[in-house]
């Protein structure tokens, strides 16, 4: 009997070497500051950074020639301290500080930035397209795909025929196609961040036909990575933590408020975001729940003793909307009733979008009869909105040939599961069957599939949502060119895209704006969308935390935090 | 034995590879990309370098080149989702937090487990068998979300014993373990139950009373071990599936295991992650089945494994 005991006893001892392997803990100093992203970074290169947990740590470590402030999020200088503008605004000459340094004492050069722009040009990421503003630059990228397709037959193009040139060390010049007005935010954007060679090279891959240059993505793990930001990256602890350090290279050392930084990870967790929250274990919660902050905001009503001071809910950067197929037909050779565009303008003006808001989304968004978000741009004069007609909504559909719904084919309405999408689908789907007369099949999928359906048009109407990236409106308008990948509905007008070319070569800010408000009435008339409502940002911040911007596009300067305990 | 024990492993190379392709079929065909980042369409171009730089453009060029490396170095690739790391890494970091756990509910799953049985067993029709089996029987249907929340609310928010997401030391291991073994528990419990009932029927036990032994020493001696047999075949798949972590119980309690990567590494369409996971779990499984059946041998030396392979 006595060996039976055996395996009790031998699964001890496995749990005893277990719990040793992991109670290896580094004596290591407290953060000064504790908050959760949303789950872990996925990527610190800034050529490929992309989403907004990424951007905010890559702004703590990372600058560009230009940053943002840390209270307005206006476009300031960063690395360059100055910068000389040509008269046509086309030729802009950055002199680099001198105190500017990497995390390894290196200063920063002018070379540093034409590296991490020729490598984004070379080998493209999700934002290379910000960089075709520069003189040159599109070309280049086209002449160096094809060039890597059939390097026996093509030339090697030369980066000299782009705009970018090193005048000195310190010393940066950048030759635009056109005036760019909002070209000092983009230069504060990741995809404008310089990176340093050296500590990449034990990582670079050389191509031996071609030349060309890839990166084992290792290199953005502490301890190889250097960065010139306000940060150094300290440790990377998969899905559990990230610490930041001050750089002591920073050019700006001294306004660095809070020395150590610790972004601790909850994955896919909400509720236990708010419990580590609610215990003091994180000062702020960056992107809090939705449905926890209904939850909190509800309450507070409810009971005025129990209104959290700590809970803010502002209008962010970004438009829930849903989104019609525009092109003729559907995939499978019917005819699409939504290509005209009477019927996506009844449907669009069927919707009362209150109850929405009242019942499902519940935190006091606002609805949104425009597509580019109202509050997010001060001078942006808005264009007429979708009005909500039910009676022009059933003429519209009737002219169409479809009065009272009738002879329309029975068609999906698509959405991805999770979150509240099929809530919202519901309210949506019995506005039309109740005033329109119009029955459609709710059809929830995967988050996967769903993105590839929409890219591939394979839907008749869709949940989608946009986030601006950059402080204009372009970030916005720019996806329903015909042109625009990002452009799901295949909805192409001329006039749209001629409007939105104009107001890119537009030096006066205002013209500009004028022209891009006449080019998303067009837009709002032809309802290749439907918007819904603006998102909110939410977040959870201790009373005792300074330096956090509460701004549409949700970025922190993680710099300017400090937490006075 | 020594050569089954062997024959076995020479089958697991085979199985592990018949596993592999059709993981990889199933990761490889389903829609979507792991290069995409929510609203936004990938750059194309950007896509296919990406693609390029995983062996990821033609599947078979996948085939060519992981499976290669995963015989030569060991190595699973890099994670296609979380690109600054190796799916090595990610296994490394997470598999030990999941077999400590998982050591810890097993135990407890066991112990309690075999000691509730059994005296239901001998108490038979009494209230605590009742009661015993009711609860089992509630530890059965309970899903583990309910009950790994209602520990969590109950003792970390309610009555603040455990801390909250911390995973360092062994106390921090006790709400999760017990959350992960409620389910094994039940199992063996009735386990215990059914087969400790049919032992203590057999004339040998009564032999044993009758030439004077006490009861409980009948019940430790003779018939423990022969009432265990059910018990060491359930465990091995239970072994593989809790040492391998409970998507579940790691998602409440906020715990870095492997369980959450097999739904994340689907969800993000990670290839790489998703076979590397698939991977370690097939192994622990076919392992875990081989101690036991080694086990039963040990427990009971009528039985001998070459027989039972006919």
């Amino acid at each position: 009997m006595m060996r039976l005991a055996i395996i009790p006893l031998g699964l001890l001892a496995l749990l005893a070497v277990a719990m040793g392997w992991l109670g290896r803990r580094i004596d290591e100093p407290p953060a000064d500051f504790r908050f959760i992203n949303s789950g872990d970074i996925r990527t610190l290169d800034p050529q490929s950074m992309s989403w907004n947990q990424d951007i905010r740590i890559g702004y703590a470590i990372y600058e560009g020639l230009y940053t943002l402030h840390p209270q307005t999020l206006k476009a300031i200088p960063g690395t360059a301290e100055r910068i000389d503008i040509s008269n046509d605004k086309t030729i802009y000459t950055f002199h680099i500080r001198r105190n500017a340094g990497w995390t390894d004492g290196r200063p920063v050069l002018a070379r540093d930035f034409v590296f991490a722009w020729r490598r984004m040009l070379e080998h493209p990421g999700d934002y290379t397209y910000l960089l075709d503003y520069i003189k040159g630059a599109e070309a280049y990228r086209a002449a160096y795909a094809r060039f890597l397709e059939r390097p026996a037959e093509l030339p090697r193009p030369d980066f000299a025929s782009v705009g970018i040139e090193v005048l000195d060390e310190r010393t940066l010049r950048v030759s635009l196609n056109h005036p760019v007005t909002f070209f000092p935010d983009l230069l504060a954007f990741p995809p404008y961040f310089p990176l340093h060679q050296e500590a990449m090279k034990p990582f670079e891959q050389v191509d031996p036909v071609t030349g060309h240059r890839t990166y084992d993505m290792r290199f953005m793990r502490p301890p190889h990575l250097q960065t010139n930001g306000p940060y150094r990256l300290a440790a990377w602890d998969f899905k559990r933590r990230v610490r930041l350090v001050a750089n002591e290279h920073y050019w700006d050392r001294a306004n660095v408020r809070s020395p150590i930084i610790d972004m601790i990870v909850v994955e896919d967790n909400k509720l236990g975001e708010f419990l580590r929250y609610e215990a003091g274990v994180v000062d702020w919660v960056a992107d809090l729940a939705a449905d926890i902050a209904a939850e909190l905001l509800a309450q507070g009503r409810r009971d005025p003793s129990r209104r959290r001071q700590d809970l803010h809910i502002h209008p962010a950067f970004g438009t829930y909307f849903y989104t019609f197929n525009c092109l003729p037909r559907f995939k499978d050779g019917r005819p699409n009733p939504f290509s005209d565009p009477r019927v996506r303008r009844a449907f669009a003006m069927a919707i009362d979008r209150r109850p929405i808001i009242q019942n499902v989304t519940r935190l006091d968004e606002q609805p949104a009869y425009h597509y580019v978000p109202l509050r997010s741009f001060p001078d942006y004069p808005p264009p007429r909105g979708i009005p909500q007609d039910l009676e022009e909504a059933r003429r519209l559909l009737a002219e169409a040939g479809y009065p009272g719904g009738k002879g329309f084919p029975r068609l999906k309405l698509t959405f991805n599961t999770g979150f509240n999408h099929g809530d919202v689908a519901q309210i949506i789907r019995r506005q039309w069957r109740d005033g329109l007369g119009v029955e459609l099949e709710l059809e929830g999928v995967e988050s996967g599939e769903f993105s590839q359906r929409l890219h591939n048009v394979e839907y008749a109407v869709a949940r989608a949502s946009w986030y601006g990236d950059y402080d204009d409106v372009s970030t916005f308008t720019d996806k329903y060119l015909s042109t625009s990948d990002n452009n799901d509905s295949k909805w192409a007008n001329t006039d749209y895209d001629r409007l939105c070319a104009r107001a890119a070569r537009e030096p006066d800010p205002a013209a500009r704006l004028a022209l891009l408000s006449q080019a998303e009435q067009i837009l709002l008339e032809e309802c290749p969308i439907l918007p819904i409502y603006y998102y909110v940002n939410r977040s959870l911040q201790k009373p005792y935390v300074t330096g956090i911007a509460h701004s549409p596009r949700n970025l922190v300067m993680l710099k300017a935090v400090f937490a006075q305990r | 034995m020594l050569k089954t024990v062997v024959w076995r492993i020479v089958q697991f190379p085979l199985i592990l590879a018949i596993i592999y392709l059709l993981t990889f079929a199933l990761a490889w065909m389903a829609p979507g990309s792991p290069f995409e980042a929510g609203d936004r369409k990938i750059d194309p171009m950007a896509e296919k370098t990406l693609r390029e730089q995983f062996h990821a453009d033609k599947w078979y060029k996948f085939l060519g080149y992981y499976p290669y490396r995963i015989l030569r170095y060991g190595d699973l690739g890099r994670s296609m989702r979380y690109q600054g790391f190796t799916v090595n890494e990610i296994i490394g970091q997470s598999l030990p937090v999941s077999v400590a756990l998982g050591i810890f509910a097993l135990s407890v799953a066991t112990l309690a487990g075999i000691g509730v049985g059994t005296l239901a067993a001998v108490r038979r029709g009494g209230l605590f068998d009742w009661l015993s089996l009711s609860l089992a029987m509630v530890g059965i249907s309970l899903p583990s979300f309910v009950a790994a929340s209602l520990l969590l609310t109950l003792f970390s928010v309610h009555w603040p014993v455990f801390p909250i997401g911390r995973f360092e030391s062994l106390a921090d291991l006790v709400l999760p373990g017990i959350a992960l073994s409620l389910i094994p528990m039940a199992y063996i419990a009735r386990l215990t139950r059914v087969s400790m009932i049919d032992v203590l029927s057999n004339d040998y036990v009564r032999t044993a009373r009758a030439k004077g032994l006490a009861r409980w020493a009948v019940i430790w001696k003779h018939c423990l071990r022969n009432a265990f047999l059910p018990v060491l075949s359930y465990l091995g798949p239970a072994a593989a599936a809790t040492f391998t972590g409970s998507f579940v119980v790691e998602k409440v309690f906020d715990i870095p295991g492997l369980g959450q990567h097999f739904v994340n590494g689907v969800r993000n369409r990670d290839q790489t992650l998703i076979l590397g996971a698939v991977m370690v779990y097939s192994l622990f499984l076919m392992s875990f089945n081989l101690l036991v059946d080694i086990g039963y041998t040990v427990v009971d030396p009528r039985i001998e494994l070459s027989k039972d392979e006919g």
